[in-house]
């Protein structure tokens, strides 16, 4: 059998094509909400990321190494936008939604809106992080990279990323208590 | 004075919080920070029983250090959960149409370009479309601001143009313009009319000066022809 008949997906099957975008569609979605704070340019930059990857199927990673890329394909995305943005700010740049639309179908509505509401709260205080602080915990305790994977990505030591990773977790959670989230 | 004996059953008077604070600032330091050190193993349960012991026993009596770990504990448990979003339910039919949707669009677009090529016919109908091309453009008539052709070619002297060229092009373009005045000048030798001077005349006056040339040929052949024709004998 052919390679290529092997794997539908890089065979640019639309069904297989269409199980993959539902697969890494909220992963990529969540990363560049985190990264711009604005729900529709995160969708919007969500649907580039996908194009990107339609365009280069060919390139697609095996099973182990497909969310490092594709997180990895986002992250790239988000910062040339932010570039973008800060060289041409909008005209109207519209408020930060109030709350981070998490997938919990287990929880219930109540305990879903108090998840959302936390959600949020974290979200806000990780936009007080310094820079690097905030990309390790997204990657790491977000997403749930690796440590080497992540070193990869950002272009910093294994080591940087073993250190700030505690330290960054420990300066959010005091970020949590100055806004009441730990009394 | 009568001094009470002192009832050993009775319980230790409760020492202040500050009474501890100060004994450690002036000895070990404070504990907060070592227990800022061990926050993250803590909430992870990494630590071993006789450290975990004794943070759980400075979380009892420390509020401030009691708030962070439970905010670190909330973020731990929070955080993993913020790694997918939900984009909305009409999210995945919009990346469809935007990738596989149109990618289908733009190869229909180039298997009808590429059917139209593979034409039998392609040949003709792309020379019969530059030949109609070709007419239409040399039928067109000239804007009047433009030079009659061998003003033009006046006009075309190398010099200025051929200075910020190369000596290769140079070469080639006083050829071009060398064998233009050569045409203009044997278009005018053969045109030679009667008192028509050749300067300044229009592309139509060529045309019909040419047309009258040679009607007069063909005039001249005709007559040839009847006076070499063998006349017939007289009965």
């Amino acid at each position: 059998m052919p390679t290529s008949l092997q794997d539908p997906l890089r065979n640019g099957d639309p069904l297989a094509w269409e199980a993959f975008v539902r697969a890494y569609q909220g992963r990529v979605y969540g990363l560049a909400y985190h990264y711009t704070t604005q729900a529709e340019d995160a969708r919007d930059l969500t649907q580039d990321v996908f194009v990107r990857i339609y365009q280069n199927l060919a390139m697609l990673p095996g099973e182990e190494g497909r969310l490092p890329w594709i997180l990895r394909i986002t992250r790239n995305a988000c910062i040339d936008h932010l570039r973008r943005r800060k060289a041409r700010p909008p005209l109207w740049d519209g408020p930060a939604e109030e709350l981070f639309h998490l997938r919990s179908p287990e929880l219930n509505p109540e305990e879903a809106h108090l998840e959302q509401v936390r959600a949020a709260r974290v979200h806000q205080a990780l936009q007080e992080l310094t820079y690097l602080n905030r990309e390790i915990l997204l990657l790491k305790e977000i997403q749930g990279l690796k440590v080497e994977a992540i070193a990869e990505i950002l272009e910093v030591p294994v080591g940087t990323v073993k250190s700030r990773s505690n330290r960054a977790r420990l300066e959010l959670a005091q970020k949590l208590t100055a806004i009441g989230m730990g009394a | 004075m009568h001094d009470a004996p002192l009832n050993p059953y009775l319980p230790d008077p409760p020492v202040a919080l500050d009474l501890t604070r100060a004994i450690l600032a002036r000895t070990s330091g404070s504990p907060c920070l070592r227990v800022q050190d061990l926050a993250c193993h803590f909430v992870d349960g990494e630590l071993e029983a006789t450290q975990e012991r004794l943070v759980r026993g400075h979380l009892d009596h420390c509020e401030d250090c009691a708030h962070l770990m439970k905010a670190l504990a909330l973020a731990t448990t929070l955080l993993p959960r913020m790694a997918e979003a939900d984009p909305g339910p009409w999210f995945t039919a919009r990346v469809m149409r935007a990738t596989v949707h149109a990618t289908r669009r733009s190869h229909e677009w180039r298997a009808t370009w590429m059917q139209l090529l593979h034409r039998p016919r392609i040949a003709l109908e792309a020379a019969y479309l530059g030949t109609a091309v070709s007419l239409l453009g040399l039928s067109l008539p000239m804007p009047e601001s433009l030079p009659a052709p061998r003003a033009l070619v006046r006009t075309l002297s190398p010099e200025p143009l051929l200075v910020p060229l190369k000596a290769p092009a140079q070469r080639m373009l006083g050829q071009l313009v060398a064998a233009e005045k050569r045409t203009v000048a044997s278009v005018q030798r053969g045109l030679k009319l009667d008192g028509a001077a050749a300067e300044g005349a229009t592309s139509a006056g060529w045309w019909q000066r040419g047309s009258v040339r040679v009607r007069g040929w063909l005039r001249g052949l005709k007559g040839m022809s009847e006076e070499k024709a063998p006349t017939p004998a007289n009965p």
